[in-house]
This record gives C-alpha cells, sequence and structure tokens, in this order.
C-alpha cells in the first residue's frame, strides 16, 4: 500500500490493454481509479468525479488529449488538478504542445511503476501545498476586508472631530489631508466665548490608527475647555498632560496653538515641533516666522513643561499660515523634496493675482506630478474685525460661558468632619472649574490651607503658634493638637466663597469664619509680621498671594480677596 | 536476436496484474490483431495519418507488453507514414505481420 | 540601514552608531542594542555619523531610549549630526532633551 493519502485519479487511453495496465498500477498503490476511452469521456468523468489527478493519453479518438487537458483545466478553475500526457511521442514540438494544452507532467510507454508512483506522489504534494496556500490565501481576504471595514469606521469617528468647531469660519481657509486618520494630523478650531478663535494644528508621530488615537482626547480637551472659557495655556498643559499620560513614550504631537484675538489685533502663539509658521503682512508682503521653541505635546510632564508663547501684533488683512511636515516633504517624481525654500518663495511674487492659499495648494500640486500628494495640511487664518466672526458656523453651540463664573458656595465643618476630612481638595476642585482660576490653583491652595490651619488651630482648638518655635515644641504641638481634636465636642469652621465677573476677569472672595473668641487684630494692623497673636497665622505669606486680607468683627472672621485677569 | 517478448516485462505485468493478467494479455491480442490486419488497406487508401496514428498506437501498447522487436517496426512504419514516405511501408507491413504471429505465439503460451 | 554598538573598556558608555536611514525599521535593533546589556552604562552616546535621515518614529526611539536609562536624570550625547539631522533634532527642541552636536 502506499504511504500517500488515497486519491482519485482520472485515467484516459483509447487503448484497452494500456488502459488496464495502468489502472492496475494506479489501483496497487492505493488510489480510486475512474477509467475512461476517449476526450469527450474524460471530460463528463471529470465533472461527476472531480479526481484529484488526471492521466491521460494524447492521441484519442473523437476529442483528443489536447482538447480534453484544456477543458478540464478549465473546470478546475482555481483548484489545482495536475494533468500527466501519457504518450510514447518523443518529438519536442508534440511535448510542447501537451504543455501548452495544460499538461503538468509526461509518462512515456512502456509505462513504468516506480516513475508513476513518484509522479502521482510528488504532484500529491503539490495540491497539498497549493491547497494550503488557497486557505491561507482566502484567511488574508478576509482579515484584509475587515481592517477596511475598522478603519473606515475609524475615519468616520475621526473626520467627525477633525471637522466640527469653526473651521468654516470667514476668515478661516483650511485642507486637512483626507488621508489625516493615516498619517496623524488633526486641526481643531472653536471661538471663546470672549470671541477670539484658538485653532490647534496636530501632526501625531507614527502612521496608521495608533496615530490617530491620540486625536480624540485632544479633541475632546480642547473643546471642552474652550467652550467653559479656559485659556490657551490651560488647554495647552492639559493637552500636553493627558497625552503624556496616555501615549507610549516614544509618540507625541507636533503641534502649533494660537489664540487669535480680533478686538486687540494680536495673536498668541505656542509652536512645538512643527515646521515654521509664516505671518503674512497685508501691507509689505513680508514674512515674520514662527520658529519650533518648544518640544512637541506629550513628551514632558507637567513640571517641565514650557507654555512660554510668542505675542505677535496682526493688522487687518494679516495671514497666519500653519502647517504639517506634508507640505515640506512632498515629492516629485524624482524623489526631490518640495522644501522650505520653495515653499517660502510661494509668499514672494506680489504680482500674482492667485490667492496665497490656492498657490500654495496647486504648487506643491503640480510638483508632485500626480505622487501622492494629498498628505498635507494647511491652515491659514486672516485677521479680520470681530463682527465677522460671530455665529458664522450654524453648527457651532451659541456662545456661553460653560465654565463655573457667578457662584457663592457655603460650607460649615464640625467637629467630627475636623476629624477625619481635609477640605482643602474639594475646595480647589471648585475653584479650578473657574477658568481664570485655573492657573492660580497653586497660590489658591496656599491661602485657603493657611487660613483654615489658623482657624482650626487658633481658632477652634485654641492651640499657641508659638510652641512651634522648637522642635519639642513642635512635637508637642501636634501631639496636643490631635487631642484637643479628638476631644472637641463643639465649634465650626466655615467657608464662605463668593466669585463674580468682572470685564475681562473676576474676583473671588473668601471669607473664613471660626467658633473661637478670635483675637485683637486691629491693635496690630500695620505691625503684622511682629504682632502678638499674629505669629504663625501666616498673615505676611498670604498678603502676597492675595488682593487684600482683613479681620473682621472680633478676630474670628478673615476675608481675603483674589482677584483674576482674563489671560489676554 | 531477441525473443519477441520480454521476460521481465511480463513478470512485472504478471506482479501487478495478478488474477487479470490473461484478460491484458487477450485484450492486447485481440487488439493488436486487428490494427495490423488495418495496416494494408490503409496504406492502399495512401491514408498516411491514419496509418501514422495506427502504427503509434501498436507501438505503444506493445512496448508495454514488452514485444520490443515488434513496437520498433511499429515506429518505422509510424515515421514513415508522418513524412510522407509511403513507398517503403508494405515491406514494413509484412515483417510486422510475421513479428505479429511470434508474439502472439510467445504470449499464448503464458495464458 | 544599519546599527551598531559598543561598549566601552570599562563598561560606562555605550556607543551606538546607525548608518543610512534611522526609521522604523531600526526600531528592533535600536532597543536590542541597549536592553540587552547586563550592566546599565553611565553616559550613552548616539552616533550620526553616518545617519542620512531621522523621521519622526527616530526621535520617539531616542526617547525610549532616554526612559530607559533614566529620563530626567539620564546622559545621552547625540553627535556628529549633519545639517540635516541637525535640523530636525532642532525643530523638535530635543536639545532641551539630549546634549546635541
Amino acid at each position: 500500500m502506499s504511504e500517500s493519502v488515497p486519491l482519485t485519479i482520472l485515467i484516459a487511453d483509447d487503448t484497452d490493454s494500456d488502459r488496464l495496465i495502468l489502472e492496475a498500477i494506479v489501483k496497487k498503490e492505493g488510489h480510486r481509479v475512474v477509467s475512461v476511452c476517449d476526450g469527450q469521456e474524460a471530460i463528463s468523468a471529470f465533472i461527476a468525479e472531480r479526481p484529484d489527478m488526471v492521466l491521460l493519453d494524447a492521441l484519442m479518438p473523437r476529442l483528443d488529449g489536447f482538447g480534453a487537458a484544456r477543458k478540464i483545466k478549465e473546470l478546475a478553475g482555481q483548484e489545482l488538478v495536475p494533468i500527466i500526457f501519457l504518450t510514447s511521442l518523443t518529438d519536442t514540438e508534440s511535448l510542447v504542445h501537451c504543455l501548452d494544452a495544460g499538461g503538468d507532467d509526461f509518462l512515456s510507454k512502456p509505462y513504468n511503476r516506480v516513475i508513476l508512483k513518484a509522479k502521482i506522489k510528488s504532484f500529491s504534494r503539490m495540491r497539498e501545498m497549493h491547497n494550503e496556500v488557497q486557505i491561507q490565501r482566502d484567511q488574508i481576504a478576509s482579515h484584509n476586508d475587515h481592517l477596511m471595514q475598522e478603519q473606515t469606521i475609524a475615519k468616520q469617528v475621526f473626520d467627525n472631530i477633525a471637522h466640527t468647531g469653526c473651521l468654516d469660519a470667514a476668515n478661516v481657509n483650511y485642507f486637512l489631508s483626507p488621508l489625516a486618520v493615516f498619517n496623524g494630523d488633526v486641526i481643531v478650531a472653536a471661538i471663546r466665548p470672549s470671541g477670539s478663535m484658538m485653532v490647534l494644528l496636530g501632526d501625531f508621530t507614527g502612521h496608521g490608527l495608533p496615530a490617530a488615537i491620540g486625536a480624540m482626547p485632544l479633541a475632546s480637551s480642547f473643546y471642552g475647555m474652550v467652550q467653559k472659557g479656559f485659556s490657551m495655556v490651560d488647554i495647552l498643559r492639559e493637552v500636553n498632560q493627558k497625552l503624556k499620560q496616555i501615549l507610549p513614550i516614544g509618540v507625541f504631537c507636533c503641534a502649533t496653538i494660537v489664540d487669535m484675538n480680533f478686538v486687540k489685533k494680536k495673536i498668541k502663539i505656542w509652536n512645538g515641533g512643527l515646521p515654521d509658521g509664516y505671518v503674512h503682512r497685508a501691507a509689505t508682503g513680508e514674512v515674520e516666522t514662527i520658529k519650533s521653541t518648544h518640544l512637541p505635546l506629550g513628551v514632558l510632564d507637567d513640571m517641565s513643561f514650557r507654555d512660554d508663547c510668542q505675542h505677535i501684533e496682526m493688522e487687518l488683512g494679516d495671514r497666519l499660515y500653519m502647517w504639517s511636515d506634508g507640505i515640506i516633504e512632498s515629492r516629485n517624481g524624482s524623489g526631490d523634496m518640495f522644501g522650505e525654500e520653495r515653499l517660502r518663495a510661494l509668499f514672494d511674487s506680489k504680482k500674482q493675482a492667485e490667492p496665497v492659499f490656492d498657490r500654495i495648494l496647486n504648487s506643491v500640486h503640480e510638483y508632485a506630478e500626480g505622487e501622492r500628494d494629498d498628505d498635507l495640511s494647511l491652515i491659514e487664518l486672516t485677521m479680520v474685525e470681530p463682527a465677522e466672526v460671530i455665529n458664522t458656523n450654524l453648527d457651532y453651540e451659541p456662545q456661553r460661558y460653560g465654565g463655573l463664573l457667578e457662584w457663592a458656595l457655603d460650607l460649615e465643618l464640625k467637629p467630627s468632619t475636623f476629624r477625619m476630612f481635609d477640605p482643602l481638595p474639594l475646595l480647589l476642585n471648585i475653584l479650578v472649574e473657574v477658568p481664570g482660576l485655573r492657573s492660580h490653583s497653586g497660590n489658591l491652595y496656599t491661602i485657603l490651607a493657611e487660613l483654615y490651619s489658623n482657624a482650626l488651630e487658633h481658632g477652634v482648638l485654641g492651640l499657641d503658634s508659638s510652641w512651634k518655635q522648637t522642635p519639642e515644641g513642635f512635637a508637642r504641638y501636634y501631639d496636643e493638637r490631635k487631642k484637643r481634636v479628638d476631644a472637641l465636642e463643639g465649634g465650626f469652621v466655615r467657608f464662605k466663597l463668593d466669585h463674580e465677573v468682572e470685564g475681562d476677569g473676576g474676583t473671588l472672595n473668601i471669607r473664613v469664619t471660626d467658633s473661637g473668641p478670635g483675637f485683637e487684630h486691629q491693635r496690630n494692623i500695620n505691625n503684622s509680621h511682629k504682632a502678638e497673636g499674629y505669629s504663625g497665622r501666616g498673615i505676611p505669606l498670604i498678603r502676597t498671594l492675595c488682593d487684600s486680607l482683613r479681620y473682621i468683627g472680633v478676630g474670628n472672621q478673615v476675608e481675603v480677596i483674589f482677584k483674576w485677569d482674563a489671560d489676554d | 536476436m531477441t525473443g519477441p517478448v520480454d521476460t521481465e516485462t511480463l513478470s512485472m505485468l504478471k506482479e501487478v496484474m495478478e488474477d487479470d493478467f490473461s484478460e491484458l494479455i487477450t485484450t492486447f491480442l485481440d487488439d493488436a490483431a486487428s490494427r495490423v490486419g488495418q495496416l494494408p488497406s490503409l496504406l492502399e487508401q495512401g491514408d498516411a495519418k491514419a496509418l501514422r496514428l495506427c502504427a503509434h498506437s501498436l507501438k505503444g501498447s506493445s512496448s508495454n507488453l514488452g514485444a520490443i522487436v515488434f513496437s520498433d517496426l511499429c515506429f518505422e512504419i509510424e515515421s514513415r507514414a508522418n513524412d510522407n514516405q509511403l513507398e517503403e511501408i508494405e515491406g514494413y507491413i509484412e515483417r510486422i505481420e510475421q513479428e505479429f504471429l511470434r508474439v502472439k505465439s510467445a504470449l499464448e503460451k503464458l495464458l | 540601514m544599519g546599527i551598531q554598538s559598543r561598549v566601552s573598556d570599562d563598561g560606562q558608555e555605550l556607543v551606538i552608531s546607525i548608518q543610512g536611514r534611522f526609521d522604523f525599521s531600526a526600531h528592533q535593533d535600536f532597543r536590542n542594542s541597549y536592553e540587552a546589556l547586563s550592566r546599565q552604562p553611565g553616559t550613552y552616546r548616539v552616533d550620526m555619523n553616518e545617519t542620512t535621515y531621522l523621521d519622526s518614529s527616530a526621535l520617539g526611539m531616542l526617547l525610549l531610549l532616554r526612559d530607559h536609562a533614566g529620563g530626567n536624570s539620564a546622559k545621552i550625547e547625540i553627535v556628529n549630526c549633519s545639517p540635516d539631522v541637525k535640523k530636525i533634532l532642532t525643530i523638535s527642541n530635543f536639545e532641551q532633551l539630549f546634549t546635541i552636536q
């Protein structure tokens, strides 16, 4: 018995004795035989039995081997069905004819059992391999389909992000690569409650969908915070921190962000890792460059992050251009890059009627000579009067402050709370929801912490801060503090916070009242750091951080006023 | 001079065919007799193509049975028919008929 | 593209040389050159003498090296930069994180 898998083999030979011999040999090798006498029968038998292999006599009546072979190959289609021609034709021309007709091999007469066995075995192996390859190919095709589907969905999600905001405003011209989802470019733009416009152009490292994933949190932070009135610096920090947190090391986002103020006719701009931005002066045609002076977003932690910006005045008609490196790196047929010089030169010719924006796109398109030239992102912002910018995009939400602006908060803490709750994080969490206060959170924390500890320790618990002068006294102080808090049965500390908007900024009024007896504050107003009762209350420190501080009544109530100005 | 049929070939055939060996012999002899008989009339008709095919077929089947000499004679006829040299074929037909008798006799002994 | 690395005799410095294009295809080799070391060198030198081109994934790889080498306390020098390479590093302001020559 042969060791290969039993096959079904079709034998077509018009000479009876030859056919008998072949049948016997093939059966002896353990295979199943289907035998016919001519070409026509061979085709019918092939259709009926779908054999694994065919042994075909070259010269037969009715339809000869060549005709039968062609038809069988056609019927087999994608499947590999080896055809071995049985022939004692020896001339090359005839053998070539066999191969042309679809034959894969020859077996000459007299039939040699060993040779036939070898050929069957070898073709059987080939068939198996072929089948395997087909299966793998089908798997790959199927996976590919899935991938394409996923990418289509991702692109739709991405397009929703990429094309919201105020990109349709009258003073905005932009081109975002249709393949942006795959090359990591993103443009977000929104109008702030104050009327100015904030735009961010980002270029995430990497390619494909991973590059685009960073765009989602970036866009959601951007739009959420702009709407609430947060400043460009606030938003920059938040986005940087978020990206640093979620992106793997080595993945980052080169970006330029700009805040364009139409009333004051100036821009504030920050460039981390993108090519130079241009300010094109309408009057003189001159170009000022805005260089990248920062590391890209997502690289530095919040502490190391630098948010210093450039401030540039722009007159009506002046234009700001920002682009990703796709323009500069566009290549022509010879592989040369478009380059910065060419780009810069486009701004020089005053005589051209074509607007610069179109000029840029058309030049790159021509240069690329049909090579892929849509892998670029470009945005042009024109300085206009404020009225031209308001409400131009109907899809955009109506202007309103979304942040905490006019409010008052009353929080009273009683003994059981003193023991285990620190109110400062809670209060601070609320305060940073006020757009103008977020950047002052450090100072506000210091102020509240001092006022709270004064109120609790000196006011309610009656501790004497002079104990804290010596190390032993220090330990004793805190020991005593714990004892008194645990033993406390009455008393309170009350926070009253009040915030109002004032012009371009706001005022925060903080009042802390405690249930203690107060202290002699009136006598010591001009001598604050030396006077009795003031020591240890950190008053000098607080004074440097706020606009005003005063004690009210018997001294168990303190009022601090903290003003902020819009970061414009 | 070699015998009309090659004994090694035949013993291999016997092993392969087993009980069908006799059927093979008779099948061959019947077929071959018929084809040999056709040769003269085909030559008379001057049908070179048919002559060629007939001789070719005989050549193949007889080689399978180990009738080497016979097979070679068939080849002579086949190639001359292929080149349209019909004049010489008559002589070969005679020789084939003779050789066939020897082959037949040798094979019948094995039945 | 080829990455070669050698450690100084005292094991204190690792020099990584990059030939040709420094792009994503160099990823595995670049990482292997510093991850496989049994002892952490004190300083690293990335030699760009034969580097023709640098893309953003290369910048990412440099950041990975920096992170591996201790982040803010890492001592990494990037040397022998051609003008093209230097330009790319400058636009990204990487001199704020690496010593660049």
